[in-house]
């Protein structure tokens, strides 16, 4: 156990990733979905469509659940250099739980949306579905 | 406790963004036009046929940014204030930009807890509003 020095404050001043950031990040992650399933779409062959989806969903679950699960970084967090943690160890959350994580976020979109814009103003910049699982973004 | 350090404050963070949707809500009843896209809808309202408070807001942003003033209050009043917020901070963040305006400083407890309570009260109103344009009262 490590102890403040006496009269130091409890918590050093923590820096989150911005709003905008998380944007980038997100956008990143989800422009390779993105174009796979354009790719399918434009074959114009529901076989072919279901295996781009599917290779899309293999790519959503590697990426932001077993990837951003267990390293912090998604492909877009990794690139704006930032890191998804527990609020409460600092430490990855698991694939699991990034996958709940990703499930929550049906809150943020629930009310136009706005779930997504708490990272504005909230004190930790989490949005609603960071707040159900006590996951915060910072820099790497 | 946490100290958060932002190089913007709250204000000015929901100030930019909405300029930006300001900007965006310009240029989007062109692209519906164009594109016969409907539009993002409410999930809560597609779902459950329930207005949120937010409803209407991207239409009152379109309207407002035409200079539709009474079509955007028809749709959400709720973008008055926030117009309000984005003519007053933007001046603030030019001004800082050229370096004649010093950093943000953190408000007072007690100011920011009177603000939350000024936020929520006009986001029950505004509820209060769209159950009424939606005919839930």
């Amino acid at each position: 156990m490590t102890y403040e020095p006496y009269g130091a404050p409890a918590n050093p001043a923590v820096t989150y990733a911005s709003w905008a950031q998380r944007v980038g990040a997100y956008l990143i992650d989800a422009i390779p979905v993105a174009v796979i399933y354009v790719i399918g779409v434009a074959t114009r062959n529901a076989v072919v469509l279901l295996l781009f989806v599917l290779i899309a969903l293999g790519v959503q679950i590697y990426n932001r659940w077993i990837l951003a699960g267990r390293t912090g970084q998604s492909w877009g967090k990794r690139a704006l250099g930032l890191k998804l943690v527990s609020d409460n160890t600092g430490e990855p959350i698991g694939a699991g739980m990034a996958f709940v994580r990703d499930i929550c976020h049906i809150v943020d979109s629930l009310i136009c949306y706005v779930g997504w814009l708490f990272p504005l103003w909230d004190a930790k910049r989490q949005t609603i579905a960071d707040k159900i699982v006590s996951t915060v973004v910072v820099p790497a | 406790m946490v100290v958060l350090r932002r190089g913007y404050s709250v204000p000015e963070h929901v100030a930019m963004f909405a300029a930006g949707t300001g900007l965006l809500g310009a240029v989007y009843p062109a692209v519906l036009a164009h594109t016969g896209w409907p539009g993002l809808p409410c999930p809560l309202r597609t779902l459950t046929g329930v207005p949120c408070p937010f409803c209407g807001m991207t239409t009152a942003t379109a309207a407002i940014s035409h200079g539709e003033w009474g079509s955007a209050a028809a749709a959400n009043p709720l973008v008055y204030p926030v117009a309000a917020l984005v003519a007053a901070t933007v001046p603030v963040l030019l001004a800082r930009a050229a370096g004649r305006a010093p950093g943000p400083r953190p408000w007072p407890e007690a100011v920011r807890r009177r603000t939350r309570w000024a936020v929520a009260v006009l986001v029950g109103l505004s509820w209060l509003f769209q159950l009424h344009r939606f005919g839930f009262l």
